[in-house]
This record gives C-alpha cells, sequence and structure tokens, in this order.
C-alpha cells in the first residue's frame, strides 16, 4: 500500500520526536491513519479479515513502536483490531445462520481442519465468539491446543461459503471494509465527543459550595467543571500549579475566563489544603487494565494527601485512554524524563554539571509522569459512566480482544 | 486562513512570504581542522559516533525537526563516506526534507566550502549555518523570525548568531566544552554583535576594546559566559562576502571579525541567545566528552538514546540513567554503574565494571575490566583485567589482557594494545603515522595532507594496510608484545593543550597550576598597569586600544621586522610595501593600520639610533621620515589613515615612548612639510580631541600653536589661489 | 469447613459424611489409614492426624529431606512406607481384572513429579471414561460424578484435584449440551481432551512463564517462597532472556521445598541467596518483588499456598513490594475461606530435630490463606489478572 505510507512515515516521525501531545490529539490521529490504512488495504478473496488485521498490525507495531510511553497508540490499534474482528465475526455468523446444517457437511469434508467432526453451526458461531473473549476457563480444556485453528474457523466460515457462493465473494469483501471504516469513524467520534460525554455528569458528583482540588491541565477536567458551573453549581477549584511545566496556570486561566472561582496553589502545599477540600478531580495520561492511572507528575503525592484525608480522588478518563496491560515498572518503564532545562537554567548551572573539568557532579530527573497505585483511586468517571478501579478490567475486555494484547511480533496466535 | 479584514492583511503576507521560500540549510560536513586527529585520518569527523549515533545524524534531526526543508551538506575530506552513509541513511527518503550533497574536494577551509556553494547558485534566501558536528535541540522559529525582523528594518542586518549562556571554568578560562574562553560584547537592547574575541589573553585578566566601540553605542555589555553554538542564521549576502574576500577562512577568526572591524559595508550580526534549549558543537575531544554526557543526562531532549529518533530501536532508559540496547550479555557480577550507555550484542565478563560510559555495539569486554568514563565505539575487544579511564576506543580496537589505558588517552581504528602495556595520559595511537608537517599550522586542512592516506588506503585496501603496519610494529612493539600501531607524538602545543583538549577530565595539579598563574598574574598586572617607559618588551609595546591583542602584537612585530630588514639588509621599497599589503591582507587589517605599525616603527628606530639630546631625536626622526617617506605615504590614502597616525604617535608619546613627548609638536609639523599628514587630518584630529578628557587633550594644547597656524593658513592658501 | 458457592453446600455435606466413615465406602483407598500410621510411628503424639496426601507428595516430589530425617522415616516406617504407590502399581500390573478403581489411577498418575494434581486427576477421569460401559451421556455423566466425587473425597486437601475434577466434570456437561450426533464421538473426544490436558497444563505453565517475563527487570531482587514449578518456570525463562536478576529463596520449611528451588536456580546460575523463613521480614527492603506459586486459587482472588505465603504477602504489602502469583487456571477453585480455620486441615509430618514432649501442641497445617488484598497480580494461563477478576472467571464457568 504505496499511498498511505507517507501518510504513516509523516505521523510516525511526529510521534518520534515528541511532537503530537495529548493523548487525545494522538488517540484520534492515530484512528484515522488506521482507517485510511484499512481503506487501501486491497483485500484477498479468502481471509479477508486476516489481511486487514495483518496490515494493521504492521502499522501499529511501528506506532507503538515509535512512542512506546503514549499509550493511547497502542490502545487505539488494539481498538481497531477489535473492532475488525467483530465486523468480521457478525458478518461470519449471518453467514452461517443463511448457509444452515450445509454448513457441517461442509466441514466435513474439509478433513485438514477437522478438530470439530460433527458441529452445529451453533458450534461454530459460538466457538469464533468465544475467540473475541480473553481465553477463560471455560475454553480452556476445549480450544486451547489449537487455538490457532479458531481464527482460522471464522475465516473459514467465508471460505467454504466462498466455495459454494463465489458471486458473494467481492460484495462480502466491500461490506466487510464498510462496516470497518464505519465502526473506525464511530471510534473517531468517540474519542472526540467523549469531553462532553464525561462533562454530562459533572452535575451528579460536583455539589454546591464544594472545594475541588486538581493538578495539571486537561481539557476533560476543564470541560468537567465547567458542566458543573453551568449547571449553577457553585465551587471553588483549587489549581495545583504542576512544576516544573506549570500546566496547571493554564487551567486557573481558562477556569477564571469561563467565570469559575480559580485558586492557584504550589506543588508543595498540596497537604496543607487538603483538609479543606471536598473532592479531588484530576485527567489522567492512561489507565492501565489494573485501575492504576498513569498521570503528569506529582499526581501520586495529591493521591495520597486525598487518601490521607479521605477525600474522595476521581479520575477522568476517556475510553480510549484504557490501556489493556498491566503495569510493570510503570515509575521507570511507561515513564518519559524529559530535559533537565525544563528545571533549571543550563546556563545558570553549566559550571556545576558534569563537566570536563570533573569538578561537579549536578544530575537533574524531570520525569513526565507518575504512577497511581489503584487503590488510591477512588472512582474513574469515563464516557460510559462511573468505575470502581478493580471494574476497569471488566471495561477494558469490552474494548479489546484478548489476541491483540502484544501487537508485535506475532507470527500465529495461540496465547 | 481566515485572517480578519485590515489588519490581517499585513500579516498574512508575511506569513505568506515566510511561507514562500523554503528554509535552506548548508552543514558543513567538514570541520577544516586537525583536532580529531588521529581518528579524521581514516573517518571524517561527522561520522564519528556521538553515543553511538554519527554526528550528523544529530544535526540532520535538529534540523529536520526545526523545520529546515533543504539541506545541502558539504562534503570535503572523505566525501566518499559522507555521501555513501547518507545514501544508505534514511535522510534522502524524509518527506519534506531533502538532502543533497555537494562534492569539493580542493575546499581547505569553510570560507572556501561557502565560496563553492556560492557559485552552485543553490540559495535563493535566509539560510541556516551549521557545522555537522552540532547537537541542538533549539527551536528556530523565534530567531528565524527575529532575523527576518531585522531584515526588513535594516538590511545589512545580514547574520544572527546563536549563543548561550555557559560559564567558563574559573581557573583554566575554559569553556565546558573545552574551548578557549569566549569574549563578546554586545548591544543589550538591538542584540548586535559587537566584539568577538575567543583568543583572548587570559593570562593577562586584560581585554582591549576599541574606544569607538564605547563612543559609539550608549550601551554596551560585555561577556565572558557565552557560548557559541556555531548555528548563524545567514542572509544570502553572507555568501557574497565570502566570495568577495577571497581571504575569508575561517568563519569567525575571519569573516565575524572582518564584518566587525569593517566599518564601510557596515553589514552588522546579531545574536540570539537561547535559554531553555541546548546547542554545542564538538570542536575537541574534551567537547566530545561534554557533549556525550549532556545527551545522556537528556538536556538534549528529545536526542537522546532511548528516543527512537534516528529509526533505531531498542534502547531503553532504566533508573538511574542507564540506557541498555537489546542483545547484551552481561555476567551476574559485572557492575554497571550509572550514566552509561550499553550498545546491542555487547558481552560484558564477570566482576567488570562500567561507569560513565559509552559502550558501542558488539563489544566484547573480558571480566575484571574497569571502565569509567570512556567513549568505547564498536565492535572493540577488551581482555580480561584491563584498566580504561576517561579514553576514546574507536572501532576495531583490541586491548589485551591486563593493558590499561591512563586518562585521555585515543586508539583509533583497529589499533591492538599488547598486554600489560600502559598506554600513558593524552597519548594518540594510530595504525598510520604521524604525518610529517613542517608547519603545523592549526588550519592546515587534513583533507589535503590525507590525500596520501586515502591513497594508501585504497591502494592496499584498510585490511591490508593495517595488516602491514601490524607486521612492522610488532617488532617495534611500540604498544607491548603484539600490539599494533604507532603512538603519535604529541603536537599542538605540547602537553599544555593536550590535557585541554582531552576528554579526561582537566587534572587537579593543572587547575591548582592554573589558579596560581592566574593569581600571580593578577599581581603582575597590578603592578605593572602603569605603563612604564621601557621599550624592550615587544607585547608591552603593542598595548595599544585595538580590539586583538594577539593578532595585533602579531602583526605589529611582523611590520617592525619588515621595516628593519628594509632598514639593515638594503631591500627594495616596493617589495616591502608588498610585504606589508600581505601581512594587511593575513591579519585582516586596514591600510591605517598599517600606517600606524610602520610609523610605529620608525620612531622606535628612531628612538634606537643612538642621540644625545632632544635635538638630535628630532632629525633622526627627521631623516627617516625623509627616507622611506614613500613607504609610509603609501598607506595614507585617505585622511583616516592620518588621523590614525597621529593617535598612534600620541599614544607613543604618552606610553611607550615618552622621548618623545616633550617633542610631539616639532615631529607633527615635520610630517606635515613632508605632506605624511595633511592639514585637514591635523584639523580633525583637533576636533575629536575637544570632546575628550583633559588628560587626552596634553597634545592637543601642546600643538596649539601649530593648529592655529594651520587654520589660518589654508586662508592665506585660498587668497593665493 | 470450607464454604463452597451456595449449589454445593448440599454435596459437600454428603461428602463430609462420606469423609467422615471412609470405611463404609467400598472405594476408598487402601492407603488411606496405613499412611497415618506410617506418619504416626515417629515423634508425633497426635492421636488422630489426617496427614494430608496433597502435600505428602509435594514433600516428596519437591522437599529437601535432611538425611537424619531420612534415617528416621527409614527406621520408623515398615514396608508399607508407600502403599499406595507399591499397590496402585501392582493392581495394574498384576492384576488387570481387578475391578477399575479411580484413585488407583489417580495415584499412579501422581507419582510422576512433573505431573500436576489436576492433570493426574482428569487423566484418572479420563480412564473412568475409558472402563465405562455407559450407553448413554446421561449414563456416563453419573458414573463420572461418582468417581470424582470420590476422588475429591479421598484427599479433602488438594484444592487442585477438586479443581480438576469440577473443571472436568463441567466440562463434561458442557460438551454433552453440544449434541453429538452420536455417542461414541462425543466420548473418544472426551477422552481425547482429556489425554491432551497434560499438554494443557504444560502449555499453561509456558504461557504463564511468557507473561511474567515483562515484570522481571533487570537488576532486580525476586523472592520466592515454597517451591512452584511454574515460578521455576518464570524465573528459568527469565534466565534465558538473559534478565539479570537475584533470587532469594525462603528454606521453606517444613519440607524445605526452597532448598530444591535453590539448587535449580543455582544450576541455572541465577544468583541465589537461601534465607530461613523468618528472615522475610529481614530481607524485604532489598527486594524488589514477591513471586509465589499457589495450590489453589479461590473466588476471593486470594490464594492458599504453603504455610508462610500468608506471612510474606503480609510483610512485602506492609513494605509496598508488589506480590505476584503464578497459577495456571485449573487451580481456580470454587471456595470462598473466610479465614485461615476456614479450611479443612491439611497436617503433615513437621520435624523439629528434638523430640517434642508429649503435651506440647503442634501446629501441622501445610498451608494457609492469603486474602486477595495482599496480592498484586496473578499471572495465569488466561492472562494477567488482578484478584478481582478470579471470580468473575469461576462466575462464567460455573453459573
Amino acid at each position: 500500500m504505496p499511498d498511505v505510507q507517507p501518510l504513516v512515515n509523516g505521523f510516525l516521525s511526529q510521534l518520534k520526536k515528541r511532537k503530537i501531545e495529548g493523548s487525545q490529539a494522538t488517540a484520534k490521529q492515530t484512528a484515522e491513519v488506521l482507517r485510511s490504512v484499512i481503506s487501501q488495504q486491497r483485500l484477498p478473496h479468502t481471509n479477508q479479515a486476516g489481511a486487514l488485521i495483518d496490515a494493521v498490525r504492521a502499522v501499529g507495531e511501528q506506532l507503538i513502536a515509535a512512542n512506546p510511553v503514549e499509550i493511547a497508540v497502542g490502545n487505539i490499534v488494539r481498538r481497531v483490531l477489535h473492532i475488525i474482528r467483530e465486523e468480521d465475526l457478525s458478518l461470519a455468523t449471518d453467514a452461517i445462520a443463511g448457509l444452515g446444517i450445509s454448513a457441517g457437511s461442509d466441514d466435513e469434508d474439509d478433513v485438514e481442519q477437522d478438530d470439530h467432526p460433527v458441529l452445529s453451526a451453533a458450534a461454530v458461531a459460538a466457538a469464533a465468539r468465544s475467540t473475541l473473549r480473553p481465553p477463560s476457563l471455560q475454553t480452556l480444556l476445549e480450544d486451547m491446543p489449537d487455538s490457532a485453528a479458531v481464527p482460522h474457523t471464522s475465516s473459514s466460515g467465508g471460505e467454504s461459503e466462498g466455495k459454494s457462493r463465489s458471486a458473494d465473494k467481492g460484495s462480502r469483501g466491500r461490506k466487510l471494509k464498510h462496516d470497518v471504516i464505519e465502526a473506525v469513524n464511530d471510534l473517531i467520534q468517540d474519542i472526540s465527543t467523549c469531553h462532553e460525554q464525561i462533562a454530562e455528569q459533572a452535575v451528579e458528583h460536583i455539589h454546591h459550595n464544594e472545594v475541588i482540588l486538581t493538578l495539571g491541565s486537561s481539557r476533560t477536567v476543564l470541560e468537567f467543571l465547567c458542566a458543573a458551573k453551568e449547571k449553577k453549581r457553585s465551587f471553588r477549584v483549587f489549581v495545583v500549579e504542576g512544576a516544573p511545566r506549570y500546566q496547571g496556570h493554564v487551567l486557573a486561566k481558562d477556569l477564571a475566563a469561563r467565570g469559575l472561582q480559580a485558586t492557584v496553589i504550589t506543588d508543595s502545599a498540596v497537604f496543607a489544603m487538603i483538609s479543606r477540600v471536598n473532592m479531588v478531580i484530576v485527567g489522567a495520561h492512561a489507565v492501565m487494565a489494573n485501575g492504576g492511572v498513569i498521570a503528569p507528575v506529582g499526581l501520586n503525592m495529591v493521591a495520597l494527601a486525598a487518601q490521607r484525608h479521605a477525600v474522595p480522588f476521581v479520575v477522568l478518563a476517556g475510553s480510549h485512554k484504557l490501556c489493556p496491560l498491566y503495569p510493570h515498572n510503570p515509575e521507570v518503564l511507561l515513564n518519559e524524563l524529559r530535559s533537565p532545562s525544563e528545571l533549571l537554567d543550563f546556563g545558570e548551572f553549566s559550571d556545576c554539571l558534569d563537566s570536563a573539568s570533573g569538578a561537579g557532579s549536578l544530575h537533574v530527573v524531570n520525569p513526565a509522569f507518575d504512577y497511581v497505585p489503584p487503590k488510591l483511586v477512588s472512582l474513574f468517571i469515563t464516557d460510559t459512566g462511573g468505575h470502581n478501579p478493580s471494574y476497569m478490567y471488566r471495561l477494558i475486555a469490552d474494548y479489546y480482544s484478548a489476541d491483540d494484547l502484544v501487537v508485535k511480533g506475532r507470527t500465529t496466535a495461540g496465547s | 486562513m481566515g485572517a480578519p479584514k485590515k489588519s490581517g492583511v499585513k500579516v498574512s503576507e508575511e506569513a505568506e512570504e515566510l511561507a514562500r521560500v523554503p528554509l535552506q540549510a548548508i552543514l558543513l560536513a567538514d570541520s577544516f581542522t586537525t583536532k580529531f586527529r588521529p581518528i579524521t585520518l581514516e573517518r571524517p569527523k561527522v561520522l564519528l559516533p556521538l553515543v553511538n549515533v554519527p554526528m550528523i545524524d544529530y544535526t540532520l534531526a535538529w534540523l529536520e525537526s526545526a523545520g529546515v526543508e533543504e539541506v545541502f551538506v558539504f562534503c570535503c575530506a572523505h566525501s566518499k563516506q559522507v555521501t555513501s552513509y547518507l545514501k544508505k541513511s534514511e535522510w534522502l527518503s524524509q518527506p519534506n526534507f531533502t538532502v543533497s550533497m555537494i562534492e569539493s574536494h580542493h575546499s581547505i577551509s569553510a570560507g572556501d566550502a561557502l565560496r563553492v556553494i556560492y557559485e552552485r547558485n543553490v540559495i535563493n534566501g535566509d539560510f541556516v549555518l551549521i557545522s555537522g558536528d552540532t547537537v541542538s535541540n533549539m527551536s528556530l522559529t523565534q530567531a528565524l523570525q527575529e532575523h527576518k525582523e531585522r531584515r526588513k528594518k535594516d538590511n545589512d542586518a545580514i547574520m544572527t548568531m546563536v549563543i548561550k549562556r555557559s560559564k567558563p571554568h574559573p581557573a583554566t578560562h575554559q569553556t565546558r566544552l573545552g574551548t578557549d574562553e569566549l569574549f563578546m560584547s554586545i548591544d543589550p537592547n538591538t542584540k548586535q554583535l559587537l566584539y568577538y574575541e575567543e583568543k583572548a589573553d587570559y593570562a593577562k585578566g586584560i581585554l582591549h576594546l576599541d574606544k569607538s566601540l564605547l563612543l559609539d553605542n550608549p550601551s554596551i555589555s560585555l561577556h565572558h559566559d557565552k557560548q557559541d553554538c556555531y548555528i548563524d542564521i545567514c542572509s544570502p549576502e553572507v555568501l557574497t562576502l565570502f566570495t568577495d574576500n577571497f581571504d575569508y577562512q575561517h568563519l569567525r577568526r575571519h569573516f565575524v571579525k572582518g564584518l566587525l572591524v569593517d566599518d564601510i559595508m557596515g553589514y552588522k550580526i546579531f545574536t540570539h541567545e537561547i535559554h531553555s534549549s541546548y546547542a554545542a558543537r564538538i570542536d575537541n575531544f574534551s567537547s566530545y566528552g561534554t557533549v556525550s554526557k549532556d545527551i545522556i543526562h537528556r538536556w538534549t531532549y528529545p536526542l537522546v538514546p532511548d528516543v527512537m529518533f534516528f529509526g533505531k530501536s531498542g534502547t531503553k532508559l532504566e533508573r538511574q540513567g542507564m540506557y541498555r540496547a537489546s542483545e547484551i550479555s552481561q555476567s551476574h557480577s559485572a557492575v554497571v554503574g550509572p550514566f552509561t550507555v550499553l550498545g546491542s550484542g555487547t558481552k560484558i565478563g564477570d566482576n567488570s565494571k562500567i561507569s560513565n560510559s559509552v559502550i558501542g555495539q558488539g563489544c566484547t569486554i573480558g571480566s575484571n575490566v574497569q571502565i569509567e568514563g570512556c567513549y568505547i565505539w564498536d565492535n572493540v575487544t577488551i581482555e580480561d583485567d584491563c584498566e580504561l579511564r576517561h579514553a576514546i576506543v574507536c572501532d576495531g580496537v583490541t586491548i589485551k589482557s591486563g593493558a590499561v589505558l591512563e586518562p585521555g588517552v585515543v586508539l583509533s581504528f583497529k589499533v591492538v594494545i599488547g598486554p600489560e602495556f600502559v598506554v600513558p595520559s593524552y597519548s594518540k595511537v594510530s595504525l598510520f603515522q604521524q604525518p610529517i608537517e613542517e608547519d603545523s599550522d592549526e588550519e592546515l586542512e587534513y583533507a589535503d595532507s590525507t590525500s596520501a592516506m586515502n591513497s594508501l588506503m585504497d591502494k592496499y585496501g584498510a585490511e591490508a594496510a593495517s595488516q602491514v603496519l601490524e607486521t612492522q610494529s610488532s617488532s617495534a612493539s611500540e604498544l607491548g608484545v603484539g600490539g599494533a600501531g604507532y603512538v603519535w607524538s604529541k603536537c599542538d602545543g605540547g602537553n599544555e593543550e593536550e590535557w585541554r583538549h582531552s576528554v579526561a577530565p582537566i587534572p587537579a595539579d593543572k587547575i591548582a597550576e592554573a589558579m596560581e598563574i592566574l593569581e600571580d598574574g593578577l599581581d603582575y598586572d597590578g603592578s605593572i598597569l602603569p605603563p612604564s617607559g621601557e621599550l624592550k618588551s615587544d607585547n608591552d609595546s603593542d598595548i595599544d586600544d585595538i580590539e586583538n591583542p594577539r593578532d595585533d602584537s602579531c602583526f605589529g612585530k611582523e611590520v617592525e621586522a619588515t621595516f628593519l630588514r628594509l632598514v639593515h639588509e638594503n631591500i627594495q621599497e616596493d617589495h616591502v610595501i608588498l610585504e606589508v599589503n600581505s601581512l594587511k591582507l593575513s591579519y585582516n587589517k586596514s591600510a591605517a593600520d598599517c600606517a600606524g605599525a610602520i610609523f610605529h616603527a620608525m620612531m622606535k628606530y628612531a628612538l634606537e639610533i643612538p642621540h644625545s639630546s632632544a635635538g638630535s631625536l628630532v632629525q633622526n626622526v627627521d631623516s627617516i621620515l625623509t627616507t622611506w617617506r614613500k613607504l609610509l605615504t603609501s598607506y595614507l590614502a585617505e585622511i583616516d589613515e592620518q588621523i590614525e597616525v597621529i593617535l598612534k604617535f600620541e599614544e607613543m608619546c604618552l606610553e611607550s615612548a615618552k622621548e618623545y613627548a616633550p617633542l610631539f609638536t616639532k615631529i607633527l609639523s615635520i610630517m606635515y612639510d613632508k605632506d605624511i599628514i595633511g592639514e585637514e587630518a591635523v584639523l580633525s584630529w583637533e576636533d575629536e580631541k575637544r570632546e575628550a578628557d583633559e588628560a587626552d587633550k596634553v597634545f592637543v594644547k601642546q600643538a596649539q600653536t601649530f593648529i592655529q597656524w594651520l587654520r589660518e593658513a589654508p586662508e592665506e592658501d585660498d587668497d593665493e589661489e | 469447613m470450607w464454604y463452597r458457592s451456595a449449589s454445593f453446600i448440599l454435596d459437600n455435606r454428603q461428602q463430609n459424611v462420606a469423609a467422615l466413615a471412609p470405611d463404609t465406602l467400598s472405594i476408598s483407598p487402601p492407603g488411606g489409614t496405613t499412611r497415618t500410621s506410617m506418619a504416626d510411628t515417629f515423634q508425633n503424639p497426635n492421636p488422630n492426624p489426617v496427614i494430608s496426601a496433597y502435600y505428602q507428595t509435594r514433600a516428596a516430589h519437591h522437599g529437601v529431606i535432611t538425611s537424619d530425617w531420612l534415617a528416621q522415616a527409614q527406621a520408623a516406617t515398615d514396608q508399607n512406607s508407600d502403599p499406595n504407590a507399591i499397590s496402585a502399581s501392582d493392581v495394574r500390573v498384576s492384576d488387570p481384572d481387578k475391578p477399575f478403581s479411580v484413585i488407583d489411577e489417580f495415584n499412579d498418575w501422581r507419582k510422576q513429579p512433573d505431573l500436576a494434581e489436576a492433570v493426574a486427576a482428569i487423566r484418572a477421569l479420563a480412564a473412568v471414561i475409558r472402563s465405562s460401559k455407559a450407553t448413554t451421556m446421561m449414563e456416563l455423566e453419573i458414573e463420572l460424578k461418582k468417581a470424582s466425587d470420590s476422588l475429591k473425597s479421598w484427599d479433602e486437601t488438594s484444592i487442585s484435584l477438586t479443581a480438576g475434577c469440577d473443571l472436568f466434570m463441567r466440562y463434561v456437561t458442557r460438551t454433552a449440551a453440544l449434541e453429538y450426533e452420536d455417542f461414541n464421538s462425543a466420548k473418544s473426544r472426551l477422552i481425547e481432551r482429556a489425554e491432551k490436558f497434560g499438554e494443557i497444563s504444560y502449555k499453561a505453565r509456558k504461557v504463564i512463564a511468557m507473561l511474567a517475563q515483562d515484570f522481571i527487570f533487570d537488576g532486580c531482587t525476586i523472592l520466592v517462597h515454597g517451591y512452584s514449578r511454574v515460578v521455576l518456570e518464570v524465573l528459568k525463562l527469565a534466565a534465558q532472556n538473559k534478565k539479570l536478576f537475584r533470587v532469594f529463596c525462603t528454606e521453606g520449611r517444613p519440607d524445605r521445598s526452597g532448598l530444591r528451588l535453590s539448587n535449580e536456580l543455582a544450576k541455572l546460575d541465577i544468583p541465589v541467596k537461601l534465607l530461613i523463613d523468618s528472615a522475610v521480614a529481614y530481607t524485604m527492603d532489598e527486594v524488589d518483588m514477591v513471586f509465589v506459586g499457589a495450590d489453589g486459587v479461590v473466588e476471593s482472588g486470594g490464594i492458599i499456598n504453603m504455610m508462610g505465603t500468608y506471612q510474606t504477602a503480609l510483610v512485602a504489602h506492609s513494605m509496598n513490594k508488589p506480590v505476584y502469583v503464578a497459577a495456571e487456571s485449573y487451580k481456580f477453585a470454587r471456595l470462598y475461606p473466610l479465614d485461615q480455620k476456614d479450611l479443612a486441615p491439611a497436617p503433615i509430618p513437621i520435624e523439629f530435630g528434638v523430640p517434642v514432649p508429649s503435651k506440647v501442641e503442634i501446629e501441622r497445617s501445610a498451608r494457609d490463606y492469603t486474602p486477595p488484598q495482599y496480592l498484586t497480580l496473578l499471572f495465569t494461563d488466561l492472562g494477567v489478572l488482578t484478584p478481582s477478576v478470579v471470580s468473575d472467571e469461576l462466575i462464567q464457568l460455573y453459573l
């Protein structure tokens, strides 16, 4: 697909250069790039979904590698893969339902993958559907050893169908592509409107005369607070400035411009102020499958302060921020160490930096993110509603296929 | 673009104008120096790995991210290697970013390079001039905008230099990058560069500024803590200037200083200081080490090893600044310390310790090896029990067991160090013999002198050459049993320079020494500052208010020597004029400087001829001026030069040759009589002095009668006419 | 007593009755009582201990038994010391006509050290199918149910045995529901799946090892309590992947399974340090993560594992170190223990080196229950799970 390659490359280099900031923008662009990948992909006559999945996976692998810290990229790649699988499945079940019992006899001819000697159409569909779900105890005995054959089953429906009705082939390919693109469009739509969806719930959470504390600048938080304000709730907002990038200043300005009462406090004043706060509402960079949050640096401190004073700690996150992976060593591996120049002036300290004279050895570490463990989070508010941290995995299971958790370097399915 | 109606029109026009001309850049893939020898004999400097990535990749990556759309890479030395590297790299296939190569084998300086580029006629707007060994993450937008705005107002603002604050070492007067302390004076309001001096005589702690600098500018600020990033935003005129002045070689020493001195053209250079972003040029081994460390400490973010900027993958940052690539096999007992980069496929044996170092790809490190502060490139084999401190080890080097590299050692490609051999500090070892240079000037380009080497390489192929050399040197065993390579004798001013420009940190004793010198120097200056009447020291006689003391003293001395040869050896006057002219060009001086220097030499000579009284001194002067009048007047075409001579004379009377003080008027009138100086010159000199301090007016007052007479004389002349 | 899910409480009660009177069941194992006597013979004044067969086998397979203990045991035991093994094999070899016993079959499989208990159980049940003379699915199911119940009651302490039986039974029911046209093909399919279960279990370990790799970072220190094949597999793979880490092994009293693990790790060139069980808190500050296996994963998401796991997890939790559990999904059991004593006791012989006066009571439970709040993540072949996901999985299967 030579046509999309420049597009992909452009996006890749932007990702590599850290030119795109914010998970929403990244998520949206990723979805758009993948959409054009899908629309450009030529589909073979058999195993169309497989071809699409391979194409998306190949591009997705590059995108994820370009900036492993921007988790939204991987999330969207997996979401799109999941969409393809679901669309393919719904087409397959439709087709099989139409074929009825004759499909069973078709399968019998197909000796090479005859693991299910006599299976009804319903059984095929059930088996196929189960592939979209994570492996479970149910499937443990049933399909484990030949799980490689399972994705095959879903396409074999198309295959056997193709044998009997070759005229149907082209139209089905078009239909699949069309459906997938439609679904990806919906996804893009969801990403762009997630602020509103989240903000709609504001009024349920923010009450009159409350004091809200927030850190950093998140558009979701801004919209959320403003939505509450529009509903005639009057409340005050403490904005923690969020050194070294001081994004809190930006948020405070925006809040004041929208007519909210905002107070800026330093990062170090969080503990001092938290006893007066009714609720902490913050945005997130990503939400992991265990309910842990990757967030701007300093947030763990705020969460601990909130826990100490039993202040509810609410995290707002659009569904594109839900990551199906579990964090390991998140403080290091899911972090980005940015330039020390955000902290201090190079010129001022140049004589005591580790220089050729060997005299000084001043080191500066400037991590971009914090990891907030799930036990410190009281509530997640996503575009689908409020959720407990321990429920996140269930939410994630709805959005992602288990087969796609590892996007990179997989030859055959089978986990 | 939905610009608002009226005010928006102009803005959008400007924006369009900005957009219309694609931003171009000239990347000099040649440093035109020999500082990285012996490594650069085999590989061009821009391809040397800096934290495992060739330097040129940093520069290109920055140019690309800064929005430059078209880059001309000028290759000279090892141009084949550079072009083949670029052809293999991804740089040629980036969207919105074209890289084209310009090759020239005859260029021996940046000036030549720019002249070649001018001839190609490819630059058609403002461009960024950068060397291929520069690492930066700055945003060009603001600097570029400032430059363009200045250009709009003032067509003479042809260049914007990027500078960055960086404090020099208090004792050694070196910047962090190992270069000499840089003095520059900048107009704090307009940011115009007024003065630039990198070889200030720090031993004496004196800086000489042109008086006119203070006269012409309402305020100037003098900086010694600024670092020149060698990133210039230039207008096309810069290329023209280089072409017009064929003797401009060095970008700073000739071009910048030339522009600053030259009032006629009126071109101006401005500065743009960056604060939060990073920029540095790798000039010598010391800056190689410093910049590497800055990269590891992430000052250059996002140009850091774990960000996949260069299409290479797999390096991950772990705790405490440890960068690891993939497929590293490390013994459990090996200790890898903080701020270390390990390249892929590297093996590390038991109990080895590595800290603050960069290890390239495919290296094999044995057991019990100690590595500290080293830069080890690819495929290096280090056997057991070796000890390496602050060394640069190039590709394919083998260090046999038990060998020791003392701080500052540089091992060039494929050198073999024998077992148990101790390589002394600051030695440079190469498979190639040190070229014999009769005139080891810093400006000498490696392109030139390595052509022989290159042909040798081509003839035998690198392998064969190294084998030949190996057999030779194993018998010589200059590097222990089985060693291969030649230890280069120290050059560039001996040990002094070695420690200044090495990767090794400056040893404590050197710093102590420097501190001592510094203190001594201050004492010395304190006592000597009021000028004495002695003439014996060459340096002292030259303390003039000209910008460049070192160049100046040399120039003065050379002119004086030339003049004395004329006196003693009976050389033809024309020849002397020619010789002085050439000196003028090479030192980048004006005619006034020449006149001043010649006059100074004459007066000094006159003073040296034995004389009994003031009267005989005047006679001496008279005869000398008569004899060599032609020599002097050939530089006195303009009134400015004549004034310069008077000023010079005045200074001499005040400082170096007080014997002349009482005779000032007399000699002035002699010069007037001999048509050396015209009356306008004298009058304008007096005019100039009217504003000056009382102390400066001593001679004006002394010559008052003469001036008075002159004032009346022209009237007479007029009458006569 | 164990608390199972509501529907099971009824059968459970029946089983308990059965367990209390093993002699009344014709199917009861011959070794059940002799075994007790064997363990009784030395330094155990407890009048009526029921030695856990499961933990006994574990000790035999994984524990390091000191020489003096062996000597004592040798001296104390008669030729009946290992009646199960001998009799089981005897039965199979010499007397093919003897009526088929699922427990013998099970014990036969169980002797293989590499075979998980659940695998043995499922294989035993497969043998039941093979020898079954049932002609309908329903008959077969009833027969299997009987066999599995007897197996479960044979060793109440083995959770994987119970879980394995339950899992297989569930599968049989589901397969029956899939309306195979032909009874024989359904039967052969069941047998085939059961035979393959060993493979599944082996593969599960590989999957878990793979999943856990990401969590082992260079330079980390891992504390391991007890001997677990899965944990060993994880560490083995990490070593193969050239990860740099060191392992602290607890001694794992009383069967000293930690010694065995440290031996295995040393063979793989992994730096390993052996601790006494009481040094866990002492060393915890150096530790980056705790890895344990599990004998069973219960519905709450907690685990039942070798004695000492609970305290290790408590220490780790209080020092904010992650506790990772590696367990195959067939160890998920439908239990919901509320506290430690909620578990059926699984006593094992404990050797103190010196004679203990008979008045002194000895706590000889082999296992404890670690509540889910002290666990960070579970690595299973179903993926990486938080403890709360376990109940979800179980509900999906059984409801």
